[in-house]
């Protein structure tokens, strides 16, 4: 058997330093473990601590505020005296004997008490047993007698000491009530002062809520993670539900908290708390933050880490008002959230501008092309105008919609080359089924002249603007939604002109532009002074050989086709076309990864400076291999944020049905009767939502020849008198020379239109009865008293029949017989209790309360009710809303 | 008469938020008040009072003729421009009151009227036909009460310090104005162009005229005890 070496010098070696070295090591990763995992990598627990500290200190300097108020004040201070005196009176002298007396009684009582109680439950017991020792008898047919005997007797003494029991109960109360009286002094007082005190003493409950007492001690808390748990908001990969949980309360300590709005971030008031945290919109505790901010909830180590703005984290922190992109997600109907005004301008932006027109995007597919048809162009434009105008737009409109393609005047040629040849057929058709008319040749001075004064009064203004700097509804900063028409003689002929104003839809069906009913003199003035608005440029040398040259035509068609031109435009041959942009649907999730800087190195690498830049200049990230074919919209700043923002709100996102906003029917007719107020330009006359109205600055002196604002339109007519309204304006205020144009809409149309005012009111029940023939015959006569010029003289402004009113036509108001069959007698109600209220400014001033004594016992609401039965009894004998002759009936499709 | 209150809720509102405007200005005793004595020219041709077409209930309307009231200009004075400490914390009792606006034949008379914010202003309907009283305010809240027949006197409440536009819209010309103002320190010219303010503690003030048309214009002024300060201020078109 060998033996180990051994080697004497290394037993007396020793490893002292070296195991001192390694155990050191040991405690101090130990240590530094410890240290680590509580402290350095929690660094919200420090965010914590330094908020207990904050809330602690705002409560307690909250607290001696109001503590120096309440010492200043003499009730607090007689009552806090009140209180000692009471307390003192308690503590010695007579009552305090009394009160030791009685405590000492009570004690005594209670025994007594116990003792009696004790006995009887014993004896219960016993009772038990006896009654068992019974009943056995009576099962084994023993002798029952003997027990018997012994239940009786237990009986009888329980029954004995009852009374005892009674008396000692009586006794122990009424000593108990007397404590109770002597300690109540003191006890009522207390109350008062803390009603008194209730300001200051809620403080208490804060600090109390921001420490810890132990005994003598107390300390601040111990900081904790705190989540809100949104179940069921998720879904994973598996598209199973899964909760969604959110730490940022964790170091977002105050958001939901008022008084700390002026301290940094994280202690910050949420904005606006006492509205989007309200209960009934998105209280934390049930929506969380990253429903709306986004960030990665669960995250707590670093701020960097919270916010997701890490590598890889889909959804970063939306910062600023980017915030606004999430409110999508949720709601349907973002045009009417107060705090989403950038989101609100970037969809009007989205919806208009055409981006729908190349890119396709969920919710927007059903959007009309933005551009005129191009079916009959041949017909309408000068060709050598139409180049110039394909190559840059915005050289002559500077605000027009239309963007530009960078094309080579030969490029422009080509696509007009091939314009003209799909058009010249139908245009050709149009011009031989139109001639010139007879009432231009007469075109003097004085004609333009009645041209202009009638472009002004009649309702052109709502949307074309004739100079610069004139317009009505504006999109975005800057772009114009109806063509400004300071030039147009460079562009369009008189026997165009003349057709089109007297007839759009004779000329492109689907035109927005509405008609005016003009006469033919009225047609031909307009015509006269528009044709005096700018004239036609010099024409290009050889533009009709080189529209004619198939080579053009050919060019001009693949040109067409790159460039997608049928994405804004009908072009004949081209109906069938598919949109030629990305789709966005989801383009708000994209990552780094999915964008293409293309060889741009100054570009900062995020989603939002790709997404700024974009837009900035379209073909930015276009490389020698790489073309880009996205036109220039030379969009304000102002506007590409907007756009931003509702470009990142793209993407997909299945909000639980629990968590979303309504989504009802009613909101989606307001959705989509909004667009079509948008598309044909109905705010630039009117009103609506408190939106709108452009053309009134042109009647600041007299409002009241203004168009009528429509807010609260649908609460205030009937939906049948609307629908035939708006397919058929009669006038309502016949001395007004604007007119409500005819513009055509389907009956699918007016049907949404209908919905969407009845949809902004809230009406539900769209359709009222009303029996003239059960207005008590009291009413009328009532009413015909109040009318006449003794008492409301309300004739003396509304018009009646034939018979106007005296006085300016500023001070006249609508024909009470048309009440009948446009309003709804609910809202007339309504309106006599005060105009005001209803419309902000009226000139129909407010009768009630007031009314007079000796008329239906003097009572506002009887007398109300009586005008409007009265009103609507007047118009008893009129039909279907037409009280006098509407004007000729020319348009109409559908 | 039957006299009858209107009891705006608007009103009852602003009456419950005057408190606040009210503590603005602080009443206290004055002795050794001095005065201020302002005078208000116009600068410039004195426009030709522009005669107002009476188109409606002329029977009663066109009893008196009409001349346009947005600028009269009485020699060089200019009427109906309000005269007041636009700085003034201290001083002669604030006292609202009531004061009366009528509109015999279709005119406001006084075309202005100043009073002390707070007060009730009592508008009289004599002429027995629909009559309309439409403000036109900012900072109190806006009225449009009709005056028929049979009700002879409507009550308003001013509470805030405001010049407010009222009009009738059954009667297109007519137009006056309301001046509720801030402290006691006011005054309306008439055809002397001059305004008195009396009781003025000893210090260093600014005048302001105000003038429908013409707009606001100030002046800084001293105020000795017992003395009387001249101001004098000149308005042009603008």
């Amino acid at each position: 058997m060998a033996t180990r070496d051994f080697d004497p010098e290394e037993e007396k070696k020793s490893y002292g330093a070296v195991f001192l070295l390694a155990t050191s090591l040991l405690v101090f990763v130990a240590l530094w473990a410890v240290w680590d995992d509580n402290f350095t990598r929690r660094s919200w627990k420090r965010y914590q601590a330094e908020f207990n500290r904050l809330d602690y200190a705002k409560a307690k300097a909250a607290y001696d505020a109001e503590d120096k108020k309440l010492q200043a004040d003499p009730t607090y201070r007689e009552l806090t005296k009140k209180l000692a005196a009471e307390r003192a009176r308690l503590e010695r002298g007579d009552l305090a004997r009394r009160l030791a007396e009685l405590r000492k009684k009570e004690a005594e009582a209670d025994i007594r008490f116990a003792e009696v109680d004790q006995e009887i439950k014993f004896i219960k017991s016993e009772l038990e047993e006896a009654w068992y020792e019974h009943d056995h008898a009576v099962q084994t047919g023993a002798n029952v007698k003997p027990h018997l005997a012994r239940i009786r007797e237990l009986e009888a003494e329980q029954k004995k000491l009852e009374p005892d029991l009674e008396r000692l109960r009586q006794r122990r109360e009424s000593i108990k009530q007397e404590i109770k009286k002597i300690e109540s002094g003191p006890k009522a007082i207390e109350d008062e002062i803390a009603k008194v005190a209730a300001e200051r003493d809620k403080w208490v409950r804060v600090m109390d809520n921001a420490i810890v007492r132990l005994g003598p001690v107390s300390f601040y808390k111990i900081p904790k993670i705190r989540q809100v748990v949104l179940s069921e908001f998720d879904r994973n990969h598996f598209d199973e539900p899964v909760a969604r949980v959110d730490r940022c309360q964790t170091c977002h300590l105050a958001i939901n908290r008022p008084g700390f709005e002026n301290e940094p971030h994280p202690f910050k008031t949420h904005p606006r708390r006492e509205v989007l945290l309200a209960d009934n919109a998105h209280p934390p505790e049930k929506f969380g933050c990253t429903v709306c901010h986004d960030g990665q909830g669960t995250a707590v180590n670093t701020p960097r880490q919270a916010h997701g703005e890490v590598p890889y984290w889909e959804r970063p922190l939306l910062r600023g008002a980017k915030v606004q992109a999430s409110c999508t997600s949720c709601h349907l109907d973002v045009q009417r959230l107060q705090d989403a005004p950038l989101l609100a301008q970037g969809q009007r932006l989205f919806e208009q501008i055409g981006c729908t027109g190349c890119h396709p995007a969920r919710g927007y597919e059903d959007l009309p092309k933005i551009g005129p048809s191009l079916r009959r162009i041949s017909a309408k434009v000068d060709p050598s105008w139409a180049v110039r105008w394909i190559q840059n737009p915005q050289a002559f409109l500077p605000r027009t919609r239309m963007p530009n393609f960078s094309l080579t005047e030969d490029e422009a040629i080509a696509i007009t080359a091939f314009l003209w040849s799909v058009s010249s057929e139908e245009g050709g058709k149009w011009l031989e089924q139109h001639p010139p008319p007879a009432a231009l040749k007469a075109n003097g001075k004085g004609l333009a002249e009645r041209g202009r004064s009638l472009a002004e009064s009649i309702g052109c203004k709502g949307c074309h603007g004739f100079a610069d700097g004139e317009f009505a509804t504006v999109l975005g900063k800057e772009k114009d939604v109806v063509p400004n028409l300071k030039n147009i003689a460079a562009k369009v002929d008189a026997r165009w002109i003349y057709h089109w104003i007297k007839n759009p839809r004779g000329f492109s069906p689907e035109t927005r532009m509405p008609s005016l009913r003009l006469s033919d003199e009225e047609a031909a003035a307009i015509t006269a002074y528009l044709t005096t608005l700018g004239q036609k440029g010099e024409p290009i040398p050889r533009i009709e050989e080189r529209l004619k040259d198939p080579n053009n035509i050919k060019r001009g068609e693949s040109l067409v086709r790159k460039n997608g031109c049928f994405g804004c435009h009908d072009i004949p041959g081209m109906e069938k076309e598919s949109r030629i942009g990305v789709e966005l649907t989801t383009f708000g999730s994209k990552t780094i990864e999915d964008l293409f800087f293309g060889n741009r190195t100054d570009i900062r690498r995020t989603w939002d400076d790709w997404t700024y830049n974009k837009l900035k200049t379209p073909r930015i990230y276009a490389t020698e291999r790489v073309e880009q074919i996205m036109p220039q919209f030379n969009l304000a700043d102002e506007d590409i944020q907007a756009l931003r923002v509702v470009l990142a709100g793209f993407r997909e996102s299945k909000v639980p049905a629990q968590y979303r906003a309504d989504q009802s029917q009613r909101v989606a007719d307001v959705v989509a009767g909004r667009r079509l107020v948008h598309q044909y330009n109905c705010i630039g006359c009117h009103e609506i939502e408190h939106r709108g109205g452009f053309i009134r600055k042109y009647y600041e002196r007299t409002p009241e020849l203004a168009p009528p604002p429509l807010n609260g339109e649908g609460e205030k007519v009937q939906s049948n008198w609307l629908f035939s309204f708006i397919k058929e304006p009669t006038p309502i205020r016949p001395w007004l020379q604007l007119r409500m144009p005819t513009f055509g809409l389907t009956d699918a149309e007016a049907n949404q239109l209908v919905a969407y005012f009845n949809g902004l009111a809230k009406v539900e029940i769209p359709y009222a009865h009303f029996n003239e023939r059960a207005v008590p015959p009291e009413n009328l006569e009532a009413a015909r008293v109040l009318f006449s010029k003794e008492y409301f003289d309300c004739l003396s402004c509304h018009q009646q029949g034939d018979k106007k009113p005296e006085g300016p036509q500023e001070g006249w108001a609508p024909d009470l017989t048309l009440a009948r069959n446009r309003l709804n007698p609910n809202w007339i109600v309504k309106w006599l209790q005060d105009p005001q209220k209803v419309q902000p400014g009226t000139k129909m001033p407010s009768f009630f309360p007031g009314g007079p004594e000796n008329i239906l016992g003097g009572k506002d609401d009887r007398q109300i009710e009586a005008l409007r039965d009265y009103v609507m009894w007047l118009g008893r004998n009129a039909s279907g809303g037409r009280v006098e002759a509407p004007a000729p009936r020319r348009m109409g499709r559908g | 008469m039957k006299k009858l209150f209107w009891n705006l809720g608007a009103a009852l509102t602003a009456a419950m938020l005057g408190g606040a405007t009210a503590l603005a200005y602080e009443s206290a005793a004055v002795s050794d008040g001095g005065s201020i004595t302002v005078t208000v020219k116009y600068k410039g041709t004195p426009p030709t009072p522009k005669k107002l077409e009476v188109t409606k209930d002329k029977e009663v309307c066109a009893k008196s003729p009409k001349t346009d009231p947005s600028l009269i200009v009485s020699g060089d004075n200019l009427v109906n421009a309000v005269v007041y400490i636009s700085d003034i914390k201290k001083g002669k009792k604030m006292a609202p009151t009531k004061v009366t606006l009528d509109q015999k034949e279709c005119e406001y008379r006084p075309h202005v009227l100043a009073f002390p914010a707070g007060s009730t202003v009592e508008i009289l309907n004599p002429d027995g036909i629909l009559h309309n009283v439409h403000s036109y305010s900012q900072k109190n809240p806006p009225f449009n009460m009709a005056q028929p027949k049979f009700k002879k006197t409507l009550t308003v409440k001013i509470d805030k310090p405001e010049a407010v536009n009222v009009k009738c819209d059954v009667h297109g010309w007519m137009s006056g104005w309301l001046f509720a103002a801030e402290n006691p320190y006011f005054g309306v010219t008439d055809n002397s162009g001059v305004v008195k303010l009396t009781d003025v503690p000893p210090g260093n003030y600014t005048v302001e005229v105000w003038h429908e048309t013409l707009g606001k214009q100030s002046q800084k002024v001293t105020v000795k005890a017992k003395e009387d300060a001249k101001v004098n201020i000149e308005m042009a078109k603008k």
